[in-house]
């Protein structure tokens, strides 16, 4: 019987099955951690089983301790952000750190003296961030060996992700976590080395999969969050202390919060309600696939939000819904039982919108108006990361775009298509001026473009995230740039294609670690196109697309004068006689005069893009053409009884990445509305202010 | 029931200076055109003869603003200029004006003429001028408190993890340096009204007597200022309620012109306002009553005496 009902669920399972269920374990943690509310630190003890999944043989090993980054103004954290991260200031003196007490080879030797800092981004000998220990003996292709590490964490205040602020605590990048071993052929490598980098001011993320067992004792009025299920709690009331143990098998990470006056509400994902047959059958039939490759399935919510945001609870699920649904049926079903979303308080804006396996930071404000979608978009963006860091597991660190950049893509359709665009809170005495403004409200798109027109273009889209120009040549890029860029290769592919080519590439690289260039292939490979040429512009290069309407001329062709004819011919055509054949007078109105126009183009940018030219003439024919737009200008002639009405490249707006949409037509008519229009409104806005300026002279 | 009585007359005299009010909203008008201008003249280029702009016109994009910015280059600076330059000139001449918009204002038995109003814009410029400078102390010293307790209920607040009593306890500070503000500007009226009242050019005795009226009598003076703000308040919520419900343009601009003209209007309101309290609460000394014995310091022309007395 037993026998009988086990293949029974494997049938079930199977039938489910799309991409492999989940990762092969390289770096597993069973961890035990216990939290001094007071004094914010954390005793740990950790062992870590690795497997050697490469036919190298492997001579020592390398350890992020990244709380180290918050251990003084040395750090190459601290001279890299200055101190300051994301608007949120490090005050005070409550600095954070790691220390590895201890470090043994399980029925081995004490590797405790091995240990020693090392700096292979930028030398800063004074970075404790990264330590290698060699071993006695070298770890062989396809060996295990587990290692037994003794640890305390001192968290830092919050401004930078984690830690603390009063009782509230977000507990991430907290414990020694090995490097990835990248073989030759791996990624970029060409040979057997570790990939262990610094901790950066824009970058966190690059690691095995792994199954998590961690036993967290906090004191037991604290109600906590993390990584994966909770699948036991013990009490000790002696301590006053509680045990909770979470388990996560395939992630990359584990975090996790711990505040005594959390608001914790749980609701349940039903796949089959959140979603329609209609849905899962036109996703199925986009991809080609069995609808049971689709179809979803059930996750716990579970949100951790403060007390004072009680009343935005379910906006958090709302969210999360949208979420599971949307990257679900785009990319593939989120293979995770649980899922929770933690508002972090006052105070404590630095900890949130931060992406862990499973867990997510959002943050919102007292009375976030409805229509101020801030926790919306945050939540969406960070539950999105499941799908771009945590199952497709890129390196944020060397290539920042394949997370935040697609998450940004990702979460931009789902908030613009469920949600809708948003106000910004300009709150004043319990009102949203921009609401009582009816000031435009703000799309994904549009908010993407705003920051790709105004962030100076310095950098390619493509660097490691410690490399750009600046913190806003990093986060334009590796956020809006990359939002509009994969967004103009949706125009030019089709939403179709596109949809196939996210979807072909998070499945045949979930629980992987893929590159810019293996993004690439799947985009030739899917759509059938050699889109090098984008890449190269786009992605590996900085190109500036913007292509204009030059000039339009229309000339009237009047009867050609003078000897006209054969030499042996000649006739002679007066002034007098064309014009009448002119018809200059045309009292009667019926003339119809002839044209020649010229239409010049311009490419005012470097990158070379084919363009979609549509030309209106006043008696309504219409030329459409594609102009490669390789050389800087494009001359179009033509002579007609009409002349030029209207010129317009790329109609459709295909090219988001254009520097002006301005200048991409041009119309006959003046446009008088326009400039009445605008003309009023400043004059009525500059009156008002020098209005109220004038008022204290 | 005062308050009510000071508006009322205030109002009417205000409103019976029609063609000063015009001048007033036209001079700002002029200046408001001038910071317009030159960004409209980057906007409206690039927009007219193209199918964005009429995109725009349709649903409004906020990147065609990033886009205006990005390509605007070497245009945006002048831009800027011409803002600072209007402002600057819309100071100096708001100033110029207040001379002769507060004479005719607290003298309602004098008739508008244009030579009346030059001759008080003459007049009264650098004693205001004085005036103005003077009363930037008193809105510094506002802005410095505003931001110095915004910083002190974070810092006190900071170790905590609730947002409300911050929000509440800025509220409460905003409110405080309103209602401070609105004291200082019904005193800077009153300091204006004063100095012609009594054609004196002692600016900054006008200014410490001023801040002093508004603070021994705040019961008289601040109700006016309250109801004119309330007042704006209400004609700006009118405007903000219609104003997407005016599809066509033309009326569109009348209501927007309108609003600018009512706001002119409490302008001249509270500088009549001003009128009758300092009348109130400053009455001028009694007429110096006429008394048999010439007084020695009268000139006494044409008389046979004084001429004697001159000899001595
Ligand atoms: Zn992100």
């Amino acid at each position: 019987m037993l026998r009988i009902a086990a293949l029974f669920a494997a049938a079930a399972l199977g039938a489910h099955a799309q991409s492999a269920p989940f990762a092969k374990p390289v770096a597993s943690y069973d961890i035990q951690a216990a939290l001094d509310a007071k004094s914010h630190t954390i005793t740990g003890q950790e062992t870590l089983t690795w497997l050697n999944d490469s036919p190298d043989t492997v001579p020592a090993l390398r350890f992020h301790l990244y709380m180290n980054a918050f251990r003084s103004t040395q750090s190459t954290f601290f001279r890299e952000s200055g101190g300051q991260l994301r608007g949120d200031q490090f005050k005070g003196d409550d600095w954070g750190y790691i220390k590895v007490r201890s470090m043994r080879l399980q029925g081995g030797a004490d590797l405790t003296s091995a240990i020693r800092f090392i700096q292979p981004d930028d030398n800063n000998a004074d970075d404790r961030t990264v330590i290698e220990v060699a071993l006695p003996q070298p770890v062989k292709p396809g060996e295990t060996i587990r290692l037994d590490i003794a640890f305390t964490t001192k968290l830092p205040m919050i401004f930078a992700r984690t830690g603390f602020h009063g009782d509230h605590h977000l507990v991430g990048q907290w414990f020694p976590k090995i490097g990835v071993w990248e073989t030759a052929g791996f990624r970029y490598s060409t040979a057997g080395a570790w990939n262990c980098h610094q901790f950066h001011a824009n970058s966190e993320f690059f690691a095995n999969y792994g199954d998590y067992r961690v036993n967290l004792t906090v004191p037991t009025n604290y109600v906590i969050g993390a990584t994966g299920e909770q699948t036991r709690r013990t009490d000790d009331k002696g301590k006053g202390t509680s045990t909770y143990t979470f388990e996560q098998r395939s992630v990359t990470d584990f975090a996790w919060t711990a505040q005594p006056s959390y608001l914790r509400e749980e609701r349940l994902f039903q796949a089959d309600r959140e979603t329609t047959a209609a849905e899962v059958a036109a996703a199925a039939k986009l991809h080609g696939i069995p609808e049971a490759d689709v179809r979803l399935s059930d996750v716990r919510m579970i949100a951790l939000v403060q007390p004072e945001h009680r009343e935005q609870t379910e906006r958090h699920f709302r969210s999360l819904r949208a979420a599971l649904k949307g990257f679900g049926l785009a990319y593939g079903r989120y293979p995770f039982k649980t899922i929770t979303v933690v508002d972090p308080p006052y105070g404590a804006g630095g900890a949130g919108g931060m992406e862990y396996p499973t867990f997510i930071t959002a943050g919102t404000t007292y009375h976030l108006p409805e229509d101020s979608l801030l926790l919306e978009m945050v939540t969406v963006h960070e539950f999105g990361h499941q799908f771009w860091m945590q199952l497709v597991a890129s390196n944020e660190f060397e290539e920042s775009w394949l997370d935040e950049g697609f998450n940004t893509y990702s979460t931009g359709a789902i908030m613009d298509r469920v949600f809708g665009p948003s106000t910004l809170p300009f709150m004043f005495y319990g009102r949203n001026l921009w609401s009582d403004l009816k000031l435009p409200r703000i799309s994904q798109e549009s908010a993407d473009r705003a920051i790709h027109l105004i962030t100076p273009r310095r950098d390619d889209l493509v660097r490691r995230a410690w490399e750009y120009y600046d913190g806003s040549s990093y986060s334009a890029s590796s956020y809006s740039r990359t939002g509009v860029t994969l967004r103009t290769m949706e125009a030019l592919l089709g939403k179709d294609t596109m949809d196939r080519v996210m979807r072909t590439y998070h499945q045949r690289w979930r629980f992987r670690h893929p590159t810019s260039r293996d993004f690439q292939k799947v985009v030739n490979e899917v759509s059938g196109r050699n889109m090098d040429w984008f890449f190269d512009q786009f992605v590996f290069g900085k190109r500036k697309l913007d292509y204009a309407v030059g000039t339009v001329i229309c000339d009237r062709v009047n009867t050609a004068r003078g000897f006209l004819g054969a030499d042996d011919a000649l006739k002679l055509v007066t002034k007098k006689t064309a014009d009448g054949t002119d018809d200059k007078q045309d009292k009667d109105k019926n003339f119809k005069p002839e044209y020649a126009s010229t239409v010049k183009l311009e490419r005012r940018g470097d990158a070379v893009v084919p363009v979609d030219i549509v030309i209106r003439f006043t008696d309504g024919h219409v030329h459409r053409s594609t102009w490669d737009g390789v050389y800087r200008w494009h001359k179009l002639k033509f002579q007609r009884r009409a002349e030029v009405e209207s010129v317009v490249i790329d109609p459709q707006h295909k090219y988001q990445l254009d520097a002006s949409y301005a200048n991409n037509s041009w119309r006959k008519d003046y446009n008088s509305r326009l400039s009445a229009s605008w003309g009023s409104a400043f004059l009525f806005w500059f009156q008002n202010l020098l209005l109220t300026l004038t008022a204290i002279a | 029931m005062q308050t009510i009585n000071v508006l009322t007359s205030a109002f009417h005299r205000a409103a019976a200076r029609k063609r000063m009010i015009v001048f007033y909203w036209f001079f700002h008008t002029l200046c408001a055109a001038l910071a317009a201008l030159p960004v409209l003249g980057i906007a409206i280029p690039q927009l007219s003869h193209s199918d964005y702009g009429a995109e725009l016109m349709k649903q409004f994009d906020i990147a065609a603003i990033a886009e205006l910015i990005s390509t605007a280059g070497e245009a945006g600076s002048p831009a800027g200029i011409a803002i600072l330059l209007s402002a600057l000139l819309a100071l100096a001449g708001a100033t110029f004006l207040a001379g002769g918009c507060v004479k005719l204002l607290v003298r309602d038995e004098v008739p508008y003429s244009p030579a009346e109003f030059w001759e008080g814009c003459g007049r009264y410029f650098w004693r205001f001028l004085r005036l103005a400078l003077y009363f930037l102390v008193p809105y510094l010293l506002l802005l410095a408190l505003h931001s110095g307790l915004i910083r002190a209920i974070a810092k006190h607040y900071e170790p905590g993890i609730v947002e409300l009593p911050v929000i509440y306890a800025n509220r409460t500070v905003r409110v405080l340096i309103l209602l401070l503000a609105g004291l200082t500007a019904t005193a800077a009226d009153l300091a204006k009204v004063h100095l012609v009242v009594t054609d004196s050019r002692k600016s900054l005795r006008a200014f410490l007597g001023s801040l002093r009226l508004v603070i021994t009598r705040p019961m008289t003076v601040f109700p006016v200022w309250l109801l004119l703000a309330l007042l704006l308040s209400a004609a700006t919520a009118l405007y903000l309620a219609a104003m997407h419900r005016l599809g066509i343009l033309l009326i569109l601009f009348l209501a927007q012109q309108i609003y600018i003209f009512f706001r002119i209007l409490l302008r001249m309101t509270s500088w009549a306002a001003a009128a009758e309290i300092d009348t109130l609460l400053r009455p001028l000394p009694p007429e110096p009553v006429p008394v048999p014995v010439p007084v020695a310091s009268e000139p006494p022309a044409f008389e046979a005496g004084a001429q004697q007395d001159f000899t001595i």
